[in-house]
């Protein structure tokens, strides 16, 4: 077992207890501080599959801006403390079976793709997550949807200067 | 091309067209002039006359299918652009950004109905859904509209988690975003090429697609939406951008059903979906009493019935997607058109309405017709075919059935109107209407009775 391998394992857990423990505090300013453990342990593994820049670009993004703006939201609307609204029997039963049902659908989804396990595509070139590389995908391969995506931001805009300018 | 840039470009325009003009009343001017540019681009485009020589590396492709579903829609926006102009200008001091919202959403639909990549597909529902957030915000002292705004904004971000996370499973079973991907069988050797992890992406695509198509069990949000939202933006909702989304689930199944037969049963999955939304959407109709809810819950059995062309796939099913999208868009536009001038949306407002304005009634009688599926108009021919469609794949034949029962049953709650309008004493007021008001309606209604008398006006379309 190298180093790799250790890192990686112990990433993954990582980035699966943090993501439980999201799921399972009750108070929600810790959930946000958790949600960051994650992303941190994601950005780890983007290290690991040599993609620098969408390590750095995942964490400030992410754990920089907008779980900053996540903690301002609850922290001004007050929802530190812990006030669950009673939910009623039926419907954490349905929400148990479903969800249930969903896992152990996944659960099988991923053990079906033992298969590919040697296949993986992304290691095998070591510089796919470089800059250069990106940016060269960028704008050759992926220009269109790159401009398209301005429209969505554009529409965005727009929007968030409607409703927030007074009538 | 065509459609996607100057749909973009026009909305641009829209926006600025707010600095140079002050008159409101300007605004739906501009607009109607932008749609019929883009009409014209868009059939250039149709006959090979792509004004953008773009190389888009095969993520956008343009079939005949899909280039006049963009006219249609174009038309269908226009129409609604000049009956329901004024009502727009009634929402606050932004009419020229509404507009310009409106038009990025027509880049979300022209993106929708060429993608040939998850990539696009998203990107388009993302074009298509924010600017509706924002509509259905847009009166803002209006509780129930707040209320509707963030209701629809939530579960409609959840829904789009969820096709993301399709769509990485499918990349992850496929190893692209090409909606036409072709496997090889030697790569993931489990169902002749096909991977479990692709099938479980298709579902999440399935779930996120009946939301955002508003078919049960994933209908939640639509009463609310529908009724919140000020009723002319309601009345875009249900059709334009509804039949677009339509189009992409059709596009998106079309090529996958058939590939990953092999391991789940499709078939009974969408029937199920169809049955639950026929289901829900007539029965919880008969119950309304507000004639805007009533709509709102019969564009859920309206949608029941798109889903018949999901579900059959074939040539048959696109003539009908079309031809729905057709009939259904503009008996819509024109009740909603109507409903918007009434006083009084419950039923009792509507009492007596052919005595006070025989025109509205009249119309609206033909609209209400066309929805329901009564012959000679529209939706006659539109449902005809949705039903041939499943006919002529020649299983599941007790589902013809139960659609031909719920059509009987939304007969009930579209005539309870008509019946309100004739057949009951008293005053419904409505606003004063113009002449020019009055002879949209008739021509809304004429292009109804004429698409349900020669239905090949629209579909000769598709192929010449």
């Amino acid at each position: 077992m190298g180093v790799t391998s250790i890192l990686f394992w112990s990433l993954s857990a990582l980035a699966l207890i943090s993501a439980i423990m999201v799921l399972a505090t009750k108070n929600p300013v810790h959930s946000v501080l958790w949600l960051i453990v994650v992303f941190f342990a994601i950005s780890g593994h983007y290290i690991l599959l040599n993609a620098q820049f969408l390590a750095i670009v995942n964490l400030i993004v992410y754990a920089g801006a907008i779980m900053v703006l996540f903690l301002f939201v609850i922290m001004l609307m007050n929802l530190n403390t812990a006030t669950e609204p009673k939910k009623n029997l039926w419907m954490k039963l349905a929400g148990i079976i479903s969800g249930g049902s969903l896992f152990l659908i996944l659960i099988s989804v991923v053990r079906s793709s033992v298969d590919m396990s040697q296949k993986s595509a992304l290691v095998k070139d070591g510089n796919i997550g470089l800059i250069d590389t990106l940016g060269k995908v960028l704008f050759n391969e992926y220009t269109i949807p790159f401009e398209i995506s301005s429209i969505l931001f554009l529409s965005a805009m727009v929007g968030a200067v409607v409703i927030g300018k007074k009538n | 091309m065509n459609a996607i840039i100057l749909s973009a470009v026009w909305g641009v325009i829209m926006m600025f067209s707010s600095i140079l003009f002050k008159n409101k009343g300007a605004f739906k001017y501009i607009a109607a002039i932008g749609l019929i540019v883009l009409t014209v681009a868009n059939i250039a485009n149709t006959y090979g006359c792509d004004f953008f020589n773009i190389n888009t590396h095969e993520m956008l492709r343009y079939t005949r299918f899909g280039l006049f579903f963009n006219t249609i829609a174009f038309l269908c926006t226009l129409i609604y652009v000049l009956l329901s102009g004024k009502e727009i200008e009634k929402h606050g001091n932004y009419v020229a950004e509404y507009y310009a919202l409106i038009f990025f959403v027509l880049c979300g639909v022209s993106i929708l109905t060429s993608f040939n990549n998850l990539l696009m597909l998203f990107l388009g529902i993302e074009i298509l859904s924010i600017p509706l957030y924002i509509l259905t915000g847009s009166d803002k002292r209006n509780l129930k509209g707040n209320e509707a705004a963030l209701k629809y904004f939530l579960m409609g971000s959840f829904s789009t988690g969820l096709m993301l996370m399709g769509i990485a499973l499918i990349y992850g079973g496929t190893g692209s975003f090409q909606i036409d991907v072709v496997r090889s069988a030697t790569l993931f050797g489990t169902f002749s090429g096909i991977s479990f992890l692709e099938v479980a992406g298709l579902l999440f695509m399935l779930v996120a697609m009946a939301f955002k198509v508003s078919a049960a069990p994933f209908h939640f949000w639509t009463p609310d939406v529908y009724d919140g939202a000020p009723t002319v933006f309601t009345s875009f909702m249900a059709t334009v951008v509804k039949a677009a989304a339509f189009i992409a689930f059709i596009k998106l199944f079309e090529v996958r059903i058939a590939d990953t037969s092999a391991v789940i049963n499709w078939g009974m999955l969408l029937s199920l979906l169809i049955i639950a939304t026929l289901l829900i959407g007539n029965i919880t109709a008969v119950f309304q009493q507000s004639v805007k809810r009533m709509l709102a819950y019969s564009s859920i059995a309206q949608a029941g019935f798109m889903l018949f062309a999901v579900f059959s796939l074939n040539d048959f099913a696109k003539e009908g997607l079309i031809l729905y999208a057709v009939a259904y868009s503009l008996a819509t536009i024109g009740s909603f058109a109507i409903l918007a001038k009434m006083k009084d949306i419950t039923f009792e407002g509507f009492n007596g309405l052919a005595k006070s304005h025989p025109v509205l009634a009249a119309t609206n009688t033909i609209f209400l017709l066309s929805l329901a599926g009564i012959p000679l108009t529209a939706g006659f021919f539109a449902k005809y075919y949705m039903l041939a469609s499943v006919v002529k794949t020649g299983h599941y034949l007790w589902l013809v059935i139960l659609g031909v029962l719920f059509a009987a049953v939304s007969v009930y709650y579209y005539f309870r109107v008509i019946q309100a309008m004739y057949f009951k004493e008293g005053d419904a007021q409505a606003e004063d209407v113009t002449p020019g008001f009055k002879i949209g309606l008739i021509i809304v209604a004429a292009l109804i009775i004429l698409v349900g008398i020669y239905p090949q006006v629209v579909l000769n379309w598709l192929y010449f």
